[in-house]
């Protein structure tokens, strides 16, 4: 019996050694998942270095940099956190990674067909999700959309906020909510195909920049998977999932 | 600093406390006083929400609640109106999540009485129903209260279930721990700090109250 309890014991002590085996930890704004888990098979295919990516909001991700999480990059869903990082002299200079786009998405195909604006001044929606506008970038992006066609106050008692969009895409997918405003990127999951969706091109492209961790002790590995982040291969996964 | 989200987790703390023992009450006394073939099923039921990770409890929920859903179906044909996003939608959340933390205190407070009183009030003659409201719970109050207190605070520093259910709708659904949430992800860490100053004498103060009547209810048995 002491011997099982040995055994196991030594094995639970062995297991954080093979999850911490990755040569690289990447802070992943949560929004780039899907092409995000594309690229870094890619990575390791073509150079053999193992890339590990922690998948949350920016702010999240933010704070935890700030009280010294041992990420090596910071790739976020807008340009000012990279930019806040940079002047505290946490991170090297940033760069932008991918433009995203706002969607319009429902699981009702019917309401995704009109235009977004009809859909909202039709009051067939009685719950919309929308990412926090607060910290969320693609939230950010849909009020400004809303507000450019003056439609904000009609859609304002409307609105659930979720804390991320991903949340906003799970809101609108379980139909808990009617619509969302989500990424164009949660569009190519395998529930958001079996929704539908317009592009809100009223919205402002989301620009998500990166930065390098100036903590980093793997520079060589971090300086090669920033110059694959702009190779063609990255560059076509990127547009597949409604990257420009 | 916008207040409205402390006052929503108050309303919520009250509301859970002041609702929950039309379910617990029950679930407790069967489970400490009934015998019978799958007690220990409905006891694990009972006890599910307690061990589930709150994202699972809620993202269940949010599928249960949602307008598609049994449940959320059932309301919106009663009501017309949607059950996830509302205020009584956070608060059926908050009472399933807390029903073991509601039912365990009860029980072990039924299960310490001496069963010689409820004999006596079977051989005097009272109903099962009389013997609950006029022996078992004057004798297992202290029980009850610290269930009570349990309850109370852990429906104020409640997060995972209502982040999935609620929306965070200002004046509605958004209570304090979301509130927080949000201040610390927009970098407003002094409203994050404030707010969590306000919501932690209270629980502390529960927790003493919790003591202080466990103590009271050990001295009685």
């Amino acid at each position: 019996m002491k011997r099982i309890y040995a055994l196991i014991i030594a094995f639970l002590l062995a297991l954080p050694m093979s999850a911490n085996a990755a040569d690289l930890l990447v802070a992943q704004a949560a929004n780039f998942m899907p092409a995000m888990q594309e690229i870094i098979p890619a990575f390791k295919k073509a150079t053999g270095i193992e890339v590990q990516a922690t998948y949350t909001s920016t702010g999240k991700l933010y704070a935890q940099i700030t009280n010294g999480a041992p990420f090596d990059l910071f790739l976020a869903a807008d340009e000012r956190r990279p930019k806040k990082l940079f002047d505290a002299g946490l991170a090297e200079k940033p760069f932008v990674y991918a433009k995203g786009k706002v969607v319009f998405w429902s699981m009702d195909k019917k309401l995704a067909e009109e235009s977004w604006q009809e859909a909202i001044k039709s009051k067939k929606l009685h719950k919309v999700a929308i990412a926090n506008v607060e910290t969320a970038p693609y939230g950010t992006a849909a009020m400004m959309a809303l507000k450019k066609e003056k439609l904000w106050d009609t859609v304002k008692p409307e609105l659930v906020y979720a804390q991320s969009i991903a949340q906003t895409f799970q809101f609108a997918s379980t139909g808990a909510a009617d619509a969302g405003f989500c990424a164009y990127s949660s569009v190519f999951t395998e529930v958001g195909k079996k929704g539908a969706f317009t592009v809100v091109k009223e919205a402002p492209p989301v620009i998500q920049a990166a930065c390098i961790l100036k903590s980093s002790k793997n520079k060589a590995a971090v300086e090669k998977f920033v110059t694959f982040l702009s190779s063609p291969e990255v560059i076509s996964i990127k547009k597949k999932y409604g990257y420009d | 600093m916008d207040l409205y989200p402390l006052y929503i987790s108050a309303k919520l703390a009250v509301a859970t406390t002041l609702f929950i023992p039309v379910v617990a009450a029950p679930a407790a006394y069967i489970l400490a006083f009934c015998n019978f073939r799958g007690k220990s099923l409905i006891d694990a039921v009972v006890s599910l929400p307690m061990v589930l990770p709150p994202t699972v409890l809620g993202f269940g929920l949010l599928i249960v609640m949602g307008p598609k859903g049994p449940l959320g179906g059932f309301w919106r044909e009663l009501t017309g109106e949607r059950m996830v996003f509302s205020f009584s939608g956070v608060l059926l959340a908050s009472l399933v999540y807390n029903l073991p933390f509601a039912v365990q205190p009860m029980r072990a407070a039924f299960e310490k009485l001496d069963i010689r009183l409820l004999e006596n009030s079977a051989v005097l003659g009272l109903s099962s129903t009389a013997t609950f409201f006029r022996v078992v719970l004057p004798n297992s109050l202290p029980g009850l209260a610290a269930s009570a207190m349990l309850v109370f605070a852990h429906s104020l520093g409640e997060f995972g279930v209502i982040l999935m259910v609620g929306g965070s709708i200002p004046g509605s659904t958004k209570v304090a721990s979301i509130a927080i949430y949000e201040a610390v992800e927009a970098m407003r860490y002094d409203d994050a700090l404030y707010m969590s100053l306000a919501i932690i004498p209270v629980s502390f103060m529960a927790l003493l109250a919790i003591n202080r009547l466990n103590k009271i209810s050990r001295r009685r048995s």
